[in-house]
């Protein structure tokens, strides 16, 4: 039986003005990895550029191949700008 | 005693100068950084910097670690300022304790240099004309 999961995505600087929210929750087939939410449900939103921008998981920087689970939070970060 | 973290309340540079403050050391390196006038030649009224805040200061924490394991230096304070903030405001702070000046130089200069590199911390420019930019956004460049 298939099951699905959710995970909280988090959006900061241009990309929640991208995205027109802060946080988004996006249900997903269970065993989704990091590069599949991204292909699937942001770039189309983000723009292509943001293949090459970091990404997190539960606040540590996570690689594409990175299995999502229910209630993990993912964070988009587009080039930082501080300082 | 060593500081990383963020702040919504104006950074104390007294806070800074006690935590790094020890007999032993006989150099500190104050880097402050301030919300300039203008950016690329345009007019500004000052800064919003948003943060991911839980990740951001997770990697202050790991730039002060890292800091304090490649350079001979005994304090660090690494604090970012979040939020509206006006010409002129301090929107972050650097400092390091050291036996002597070589390495308290090297290491105030390394640790700016990393948190503009890597904390997840973005700048929305409030143009002084009214509008809002945020830097490095592509499809700012208009």
């Amino acid at each position: 039986m298939d099951q699905n999961i959710s995970v909280t995505t988090l959006f900061f600087s241009f990309a929640a003005d991208r995205m027109n929210a802060r946080e988004v929750s996006v249900p997903l087939p269970k065993g989704s990895t990091l590069g599949q939410l991204i292909a699937e449900h942001l770039l189309p939103r983000l723009g292509s550029e943001s293949q090459d921008w970091l990404f997190s998981v539960n606040q540590e920087w996570a690689s594409k191949d990175r299995i999502l689970h229910d209630g993990d939070e993912v964070a988009v970060i587009p080039p930082v700008s501080g300082g | 005693m060593d500081i990383m973290r963020l702040t919504e309340a104006p950074i104390d540079v007294n806070e800074a100068l006690a935590a790094i403050a020890d007999p032993a050391c006989g150099a500190q390196a104050f880097f402050l950084g301030l919300v300039r006038n203008e950016f690329e030649g345009r007019a500004s009224a000052g800064i919003f910097y948003d943060a991911y805040v839980g990740l951001a200061e997770k990697e202050l924490v790991q730039i002060g670690q890292e800091l304090k394991a490649e350079f001979d230096i005994r304090h660090v304070v690494l604090i970012h300022r979040v939020g509206d903030l006006p010409v002129g405001t301090a929107s972050v702070l650097v400092a390091v304790a050291s036996g002597h000046r070589p390495e308290a130089f090297r290491a105030a200069r390394e640790g700016i240099d990393r948190i503009k590199a890597r904390v997840p911390i973005w700048k929305q420019e409030h143009w002084a004309n009214g509008t809002d930019s945020w830097h490095d956004d592509p499809s700012a460049l208009t």
